[in-house]
């Protein structure tokens, strides 16, 4: 019976029982204890009662308490660690049981979890004491205890957390995490109390915050140690980063969606972020480049001078590129070398001016330079060549044209002898097609010479009248020989310019001699010089008018195109290489002058040179 | 009438030059290039040389150089008759010593006397 009573009043106790043997062996194990403290009798039996379930900088001490037990009831409130390795409050009451002579020979320990109790009467402490100096911080505060229950929280956390006002006191502070981090976190906690110092929580690590509705937050926690009459407390302050992280998530993605590889630099010439770009440039994966001096990416031969470089861009930043004119290397994992652009700016952040630096491979732009040179090099030898070729065309072209003309000139002074009619009108064909085919030589090769931009102008002053009247005498005779009325019209008041004078002579020669050519026996050509203004813009006009047969409209348009001569009627021969307009109009251009015309299908035409008249 | 050398390696051209002078009165010395051509001048001493430009062996500048290198040759006119007839020839053509120069095709009715311009 009394067996019976002892077994119900041992084992069928609420509280945790435990016999020990006077070394501290436990011998037995009740429901209760396996409830408190997680152990199940089969594991507890025979281990170090102190080891098991005392936290372990208590051990020594309560291996002491336990050895100097008389034969008498001790009471106390003592930490507890659970199998999980939370820390809970007990209610501990030992008694030692043993034989008359004093001599211990069972311990029986009788213990009752009290940290609902006990943290019910330090949150009403705490609370007092700090409740509104917490609600005046910016973040939100959770206080607790070595147990790991909330004593006070404010209003802030409370709100980040998603709880109604006072919900989370006396709550396992595991609540306010996601439930993947329970089982560590109960460690963790119960550890810093071994070693209470102020420091950030998880440092590197991305924390997580858990709201009431299960809804998780990214934050930041730091932890300081607080201590009060009731022992060592902790106090975290939590802030919500989902803010911050969304700016850094979009700077970062800025920093990746940028074609260049960014490296970005602290003062103290340390890499802090690097884009992926960067790390296929240089070759390194980022966690090599973080942290470390930038010159890791300069060639070795750079090393003494850029961190002067470096401290001078600090001390007046704004965004530039680096090293104008210079030629810039970056240097990869494999100690390859590669021409580099680079492009700074300084970046204001929390951590201080930083300066961003944007780098360009420019091997392929170095490459395609290489190219483009000798390229050049090649153009500039075909440029000769061509040069070479048209001086041998010209010569080549005019050594069988001198016997050609000359014989039949021979022939036609009748140094040989008399001719008849017939062989005089004949020499006369030879004579004027083989002048044609010399002006047509002259012509392609002023054109080509136009044409490859080796046409050289210099520019000298000029008397206009001077340069119509010199030209004038030359074509008169052909003008007088064609029965055609001849005249300039010359101002008196001398009108000069600044500009080459063959191309211009050039310009003229051909508009009167075309002039001279569509106009018939009885027909009038005359030359006009005059000076205009236009917007206070000065030219001089040289105008060569005709009552020649003019030009049909549907034929003004193609009227300086090489070849482009129109004939007057079908089957109408006129002397001319169909040169002459195209070629003057190129030469005008290169005067930076313009030729325009007008004309009326059988009145005639005008032609006008105009040139800009300069200073 | 005077004594007139030809250095030219065109027979045709050459031909029309020694019809021409020799219509007018003048005796033609002729010579096929430009070695050749300095030679007859040493012996001979025309009174007036019409040189080519492009000649095989010598070209005409040097030509030129040589005789107007020789004391007794340099006084002799020296023309050249040439189809180096671009922009800057006459120029360059002059610049090598040369007294005159007339461009070819020539024009037969005007040959002969400007030749005659240079005879003293």
């Amino acid at each position: 019976m009394s067996t019976t009573v002892d077994a119900i009043s041992r084992d069928g106790n609420p509280d945790a029982v435990v016999v020990m043997t006077p070394d501290g062996l436990v011998s037995h194990w009740n429901a209760g204890a396996h409830e408190m403290f997680g152990y199940t009798a089969e594991e507890a039996l025979g281990r170090s009662y102190v080891q098991l379930v005392v936290p372990q900088e208590q051990q020594a001490g309560e291996q002491a308490l336990l050895r100097s037990l008389s034969l008498a009831v001790t009471t106390r409130e003592a930490l507890r660690q659970r199998r999980d390795g939370a820390l809970v409050y007990a209610d501990i009451t030992y008694r030692a049981i043993g034989d008359p002579d004093g001599n211990v020979e069972h311990i029986l320990s009788c213990e009752k979890d009290v940290s609902d109790l006990r943290v019910l009467r330090l949150s009403k402490l705490m609370d007092a004491r700090f409740g509104q100096l917490l609600e005046s911080m910016p973040d939100g505060i959770v206080m607790a205890g070595p147990t790991g229950r909330i004593l006070v929280a404010n209003s802030q956390a409370e709100r980040l957390f998603g709880f109604e006002r006072g919900e989370l006191r006396g709550k396992l502070i595991e609540v306010l995490l996601p439930e993947r981090y329970h089982a560590g976190h109960v460690g963790h906690r119960s550890g810093y109390f071994d070693k209470p110092r102020t420091r950030s929580m998880g440092a590197g690590l991305e924390l997580f915050g858990r709201r009431k509705d299960g809804t998780e937050f990214p934050v930041e926690i730091s932890l300081s140690p607080l201590q009060t009459e009731e022992g060592t407390l902790v106090m975290s302050a939590i802030r919500d980063i989902s803010e911050r992280l969304k700016a850094e998530r979009k700077f970062r993605g800025l920093l990746e969606s940028a074609p260049d590889a960014i490296v970005i630099v602290n003062q103290a010439g340390h890499i802090v972020l690097v884009n992926s770009q960067s790390e296929k440039l240089f070759g390194y994966p980022r966690e090599a480049l973080l942290g470390k001096p930038v010159e890791m990416l300069i060639p070795a031969r750079f090393h003494d001078t850029h961190p002067g470089h470096r401290k001078g861009f600090f001390s007046g930043p704004q965004p530039r590129s680096m090293g104008a004119g210079l030629e810039l290397y970056g240097v990869r994992s494999d100690g390859t070398e590669f021409p580099v652009e680079i492009s700074l700016s300084p970046l204001d952040t929390e951590e201080g001016v930083l300066v961003s630096s944007a780098i360009r491979d420019i091997s392929e732009r170095h490459r395609l330079e290489l190219v483009l040179r000798e390229k050049n090099v090649e153009l500039e030898a075909a440029a000769m060549a061509k040069d070479r070729f048209l001086a041998s065309m010209s010569h080549e072209l005019r050594t069988p044209l001198n016997a050609i003309l000359g014989f039949t000139g021979v022939l036609q002074m009748r140094l040989p002898g008399p001719l008849t009619e017939d062989q005089e009108k004949q020499l006369q064909t030879i004579s004027s097609s083989a002048t044609h085919l010399l002006s047509l030589i002259n012509d392609l090769l002023d054109l080509a010479k136009i044409e490859s931009g080796k046409v050289e102008l210099s520019a000298v002053e000029v008397l206009y009248q001077d340069v119509i009247a010199e030209v004038a005498s030359t074509l008169s005779p052909l003008a007088e020989r064609k029965g055609v009325n001849f005249h300039t019209h010359l101002p008196e008041a001398p009108l000069t310019g600044f500009t080459d004078r063959r191309a211009v002579s050039q310009i003229i020669i051909n508009l009167i001699n075309n002039a001279i050519k569509f106009t018939d026996a009885g027909g009038r050509v005359s030359v006009t010089l005059s000076r205009r203004l236009e917007h206070d813009i000065g030219f001089t006009d040289i105008s060569v008018e005709d009552t020649g047969c003019g030009i049909r409209e549907e034929d003004q348009v193609s009227l300086f195109q090489a070849f482009s001569q129109v004939n007057a009627d079908a089957g109408q021969y006129r002397e001319g290489t169909g040169l002459g307009l195209h070629l003057s109009q190129k030469l005008a251009v290169l005067l930076n002058g313009t030729i325009a015309f007008k004309s009326e299908y059988g009145r005639g035409s005008t032609f006008t040179l105009s040139l800009l008249e300069k200073k | 009438m005077a004594r007139i050398l030809i250095i030219e390696d065109n027979a045709a051209n050459m031909e029309l030059m020694t019809y021409l002078l020799k219509a007018f009165g003048h005796t033609v010395l002729s010579a096929r290039d430009g070695a050749q051509g300095i030679d007859l001048a040493r012996q001979e001493r025309p009174d007036l040389i019409a040189c080519d430009i492009q000649l095989p062996k010598v070209n005409g500048y040097e030509v030129a150089r040589q005789l107007k290198a020789t004391p007794e040759l340099a006084a002799i006119p020296l023309i050249a008759v040439t189809a180096l007839a671009m922009v800057g020839d006459r120029e360059k053509v002059l610049a090598h010593g040369f007294d005159g120069y007339l461009t070819k095709p020539i024009d037969p009715t005007t040959f002969v006397g400007l030749l005659e311009q240079h005879l003293s």
